[in-house]
């Protein structure tokens, strides 16, 4: 295959070449120390990237490693590229490749105790590096919260439309069923206000609560999702598509009509109950949830009633009790998001669960991949920050982000990185070369 | 009494255009079996080039030299801005089937049912980028005229409104029915994999669905455009999406049972209105088509589908 | 007592009678054939049994047991395995997955275990890792293991379909023209693995199939079905014999 390429490199060929010898020596570095690397950079732009900053002629930290600035500044370009790479590009490199021998030893010293152990250094590990680089600013804090919120949602779409291939437009109405039952329940409760009176119980109590309310939220809403999967799942076809939109339509204008909660107006003051580490307890929650039921026999059942719903029924699985479960699986979290989205943003209208959030999700999981949950958090992360980023072209980002998602439809139909299994056991292992005595092979 | 024919005319009037609309859904989930969930901005955009080609008429003013009444004049301007329009209009339905969906042919269905959504968003905000949020008002094409029939008076406007509807409807119906290429369409509809074999194009089936869909959906808009004059680039969001569920109920690939769906959906939000506020008018409309669809699944008059938005 | 008894069984498909008093018994380890001229009806006797339409008239009995109206799933937990003859095999699932697959009604975890994967699921999912590696070995594909049936040639296909069904743990198995396609070496091999299965396992097998050759030589009793009905039924020696089978079937179609 490589014949012609020996005599005549092509320009491709010279920079994919360059690339891969930059790559190499990071083959070997395993997930902790990116992880360490990341918290080194995170800690660097606590220290010093405001001097930084202003040293090199910014008014402030670049919120999202500089996007914001070249789009709204051109001119400041080059300062926020220096700055990213003086601070992130450099430092991650440079402590991820050097302190590689020793993140390995430590990772393969992890990998002798149990998973949950390992799992949770990881986590711990992941929690500072985004809690220190959202100490930054509140803007940061409110996209990471976002972001994760739509990690949640994505997979659980994916749920439904990846791992079982079917078409479910309702993701939007079930996020805010979730939300307005967590706000009333909050709210009732814990804040005294006009519409609902004094508060019932002792503030103090609510964060403890909160799992509580979100729970609840997540229950009705897969409750709502009932509705849906009974006429949908009775026959085959295109019909979970149309009814779950026509439910989409029907919650929104429910909400528009309910007085009590505000109607189209909205619902407000919620309690800041979705700090940074609840939603990111959450967000881990609902992966590794959703990937052990995807990766379970009866969750892969899922894809067998997608790829032979007959052959499926054949070998005595349930398929229609299967379709249903799944589908009032991602709806309850579905109503999870939605009870943490409403209390990220303390306020909520039925016109924030429209065709644009169903716009927003179909894309992050179609961005991301089916039938993957690698590609769900990639999608919805990748999705969110990209919004963000270019939120200084204003009403164009909503041209560029379609056509870019035309463009992966047409080139990925099934999305960024589909169809893989997320293996939990395999990420947290040490990378490279196997230790010792191999190396002399291998040189 | 009289306020009960009100109301049918206003019923018929707001069923015209989700019937014209839904007819498009129809026969492009029909022939391809595709959801093409950027018709509703298809119909936004054809009420938008509506609204330029009619004021370029009458600026034009090429009537005028003519010296014809008035009225002969604004009916020609409205027949010429309809072709003209249509036209246009079919064209962007077939920019649409040639960029979102031709190259997604053999990819999954759902895939697809993005690329439409995308598109639609794009012609959203291409509108909204390049003529601004600000509505347009449409230019008066039909002067109003009262119709006093048997006690009841009708406007002219909304006569003919559900007149050319209906006309269109019957049109297309037709056309399917009775000529070479509606019968390749239903061939099409019938089983896809063989038509490419009886050495019909299916990309050109493809092409006329959507620019047939499209011209359907000008019209609507320019209609739309006479009934209410103002123009707003959500409109295809509003109407769209109403129009598409009605599409279904009417059954698969059906242009009759879209249109009737259509006037249906019509009828329900306008009697819905009239009993219960206003603003339960989706709530009820959809609670309808709801339970419609959970005990008639094919719609009125779809055939069983069997087919699925797999992956 | 028979294993599984079909009781004048009689289907329609709108005006159309597509089986007519079909009777069957089989008993507990018999290897029974059903042969006849393509549209037949018997692709549509097994898709009758196995619960995918549900008969007109007539009762099925699986271990003295009614399962006319029970739904496929159910009907293939109580013991009736089955092969299709266009293969039905899981486009994105990996060769271990389609066998692990086809245990999904014994298993016991529920959703507890699905979500939270308790030490029950992992137990349980390893005893069928090991069950199903087992099966693979049987039809000699262990090495295929994790492969995407996509990627397999056409014989190790019907390999994966026949370790399928087996997981099933069914008390009879119905096999769908379980050599359709398959060249001649393919062919040997996959009488070899029925033969063997039968032997090893021991249940009761109903086969379709179209190669003369294999029902002959694979079977005790075979039915002849014509236009939806029975018009012979013995051992190969009486059916090879048979004027009226001859007439109907094997003037025309023999194919050694």
């Amino acid at each position: 295959m490589t014949t012609n390429s020996a005599s005549t490199p092509t320009i491709r060929q010279r920079i994919r070449a360059l690339f891969s010898r930059i790559w190499e020596p990071y083959r070997s570095v395993p997930l902790l120390g990116w992880l360490i690397a990341a918290l080194v950079a995170v800690g660097l732009e606590q220290l010093v990237g405001l001097p930084l900053a202003r040293g090199l002629g910014l008014t402030k930290i670049p919120a999202l490693f500089g996007a914001v600035v070249i789009l709204s500044k051109p001119a400041l370009t080059p300062s926020a590229l220096l700055f990213t790479t003086l601070i992130y590009i450099l430092p991650i490199g440079i402590v991820a490749r050097f302190t590689a021998p020793l993140t390995n030893r430590i990772a393969a010293k992890l990998a002798e105790y149990p998973l949950v152990v390992t799992a949770l250094v990881h986590l711990v590990l992941l929690y500072a590096v985004l809690h220190i680089w959202c100490d930054i600013t509140d803007y940061r804090l409110l996209v990471a919260r976002l972001a994760m919120i739509s990690i949640i949602l994505t997979l659980s779409l994916n749920v439904v439309n990846g791992y079982m291939g079917e078409f479910s437009c309702s993701h939007p109405g079930f996020m805010s069923i979730g939300a307005y039952v967590a706000s009333a329940f909050t709210i009732v409760l814990f804040v005294s206000e006009n519409r609902f009176g004094e508060a019932l119980l002792p503030p103090a109590l609510g964060p403890y609560m909160f799992p509580l309310a979100l729970m609840l939220g997540g229950l009705i809403s897969a409750f709502g999702a009932l509705l849906v999967a009974i006429p949908s799942f009775r026959t085959r076809g295109d019909y979970l598509a149309i009814i779950s939109l026509a439910f989409m339509f029907i919650v929104k204008s429910f909400f528009e009509n309910m007085e009590v909660v505000g109607g189209a107006r909205g619902i407000s003051n919620q309690p800041d109950y979705a700090t940074l580490p609840i939603v990111f307890l959450w967000t881990i929650l609902s992966i590794w949830i959703i990937n052990n039921f995807v990766r379970s026999t009866m969750g892969k059942a899922l894809n067998a009633v997608r790829d032979g719903e007959l052959a499926a029924n054949a070998m005595t699985v349930d398929t229609r009790k299967t379709k249903m479960t799944a589908f009032l699986f991602a709806a309850f979290w579905a109503g999870v998001a939605g009870g943490l989205f409403a209390h990220v943003l303390r306020y909520i209208n039925p016109d924030s669960f429209g065709i644009r959030k169903l716009a927003e999700v179909l894309a992050m999981v179609y961005f991301g991949g089916l039938n993957s949950v690698t590609g769900s958090v990639v999608g919805a992360v990748g999705l969110s920050l990209i919004s963000e980023a270019l939120r200084p072209l204003d009403i164009f980002k909503w041209i560029i982000i379609p056509i870019m998602l035309i463009l992966i439809m047409i080139y990925r139909p099934t999305g960024l990185i589909a169809f893989t299994e997320f293996n939990v056991e395999k990420i947290f292992l040490p990378k490279g070369r196997a230790p010792e005595g191999a190396e002399h092979a291998s040189a | 009494m009289e306020f009960f024919f009100q109301q049918l005319i206003n019923a018929l009037q707001l069923g015209s255009f989700y019937a014209l609309i839904a007819i498009g859904y129809s026969m492009v989930y029909g022939v391809l079996l595709l959801f093409n969930f950027a018709h509703g901005d298809v119909f936004m955009v054809g009420a938008y080039i509506g609204f330029f080609v009619s004021s370029a008429l009458l600026g034009l003013n090429i009537f005028g030299a003519l010296a014809l009444p008035l009225s002969v004049t604004l009916s020609l301007v409205l027949v010429l801005t309809l072709i003209i329009s249509m036209a246009l209009n079919s064209i962007v339905g077939m920019l649409v089937e040639r960029i979102g969906y031709r190259p997604l042919r053999d990819a999954p269905r759902a895939s697809a049912a993005i690329t439409g959504l995308m598109i639609g968003i794009i012609l959203e905000t291409g509108n909204l980028a390049i003529l601004g949020p600000q509505r347009r008002s449409f230019p008066e094409l039909i002067q109003s005229a009262t119709i006093n029939i048997a006690g009841v008076s009708f406007t002219n406007k909304k006569i003919l409104i559900v007149f050319i509807s209906i006309l269109l409807t019957l049109a297309l119906h037709q056309f399917v029915r009775h000529t070479k290429w509606g019968m390749a369409m239903r061939a099409m509809a019938y089983d896809y994999v063989v038509v490419p074999l009886m050495g019909i194009s299916t990309n050109k089936i493809a092409l006329m669905t959507f620019a047939l869909g499209s011209a359907l959906a000008a019209a609507a808009g320019i209609l739309y455009g006479v009934a209410y004059p103002v123009l707003d680039p959500n409109m295809g969001i509003l109407f769209g999406w109403k129009a598409f569920v009605a599409a279904i109920l009417g059954g698969r690939g059906s242009i009759l049972g879209a249109g009737l769906a259509g006037f249906l959906l019509g009828f329900i939000e306008i009697f819905v209105a009239t009993i219960f506020p206003s603003t339960m008018r989706n709530l009820i409309a959809f609670g309808i088509i709801l339970i419609i669809l959970t005990f008639r699944p094919h719609g009125f008059f779809g055939e069983p589908f069997s087919a699925q938005l797999r992956l | 007592m028979p294993l599984l008894e079909v009781h004048d069984m009689t289907h329609f498909f709108g005006g159309l009678r597509a089986v007519h008093d079909y009777n069957l018994s089989i008993e507990p380890g018999q290897i029974r054939g059903l042969i006849g001229p393509n549209g037949a009806g018997k692709t549509t006797i097994f898709n009758l049994i196995t619960g995918i339409y549900h008969p007109t008239e007539g009762e099925i009995l699986l271990n003295g047991e009614e399962i006319t109206r029970l739904e496929p799933n159910q009907i293939a937990d109580r013991g009736l395995g089955r092969t299709f003859q266009n293969l039905r095999l899981w486009r994105y699932l990996s060769v271990l997955d389609h066998v692990k697959m086809a245990r999904y009604s014994k298993l016991t975890y529920g959703l507890t275990g699905a979500f939270f994967g308790t030490s029950k699921r992992v137990r349980e999912e390893k005893a069928t890792d090991k069950l199903a590696m087992d099966l693979l070995e049987l039809v000699g594909i262990p090495h295929l293991a994790d492969q995407i049936v996509t990627n397999l040639p056409y014989g190790a296909q019907r390999r994966v379909e026949l370790a399928r069904a087996l997981a099933t743990e069914p008390k009879v198995l119905f096999l769908d023209e379980p050599t359709a396609g398959m060249n001649p070496e393919e062919l040997i091999q996959m009488m070899a693995i029925i033969r063997q299965v039968h032997s090893e396992i021991g249940m009761a097998i109903y086969l379709i199939e179209h190669r003369m050759k294999v029902v002959m030589d694979l079977c005790e009793i075979i039915q002849t079905l014509n236009f939806g009905e029975v018009i012979a039924e013995g051992t190969p020696e009486e059916i090879r014999n048979d004027p009226g089978v001859i007439e109907a079937y094997l003037g025309k179609e023999v194919v050694i």
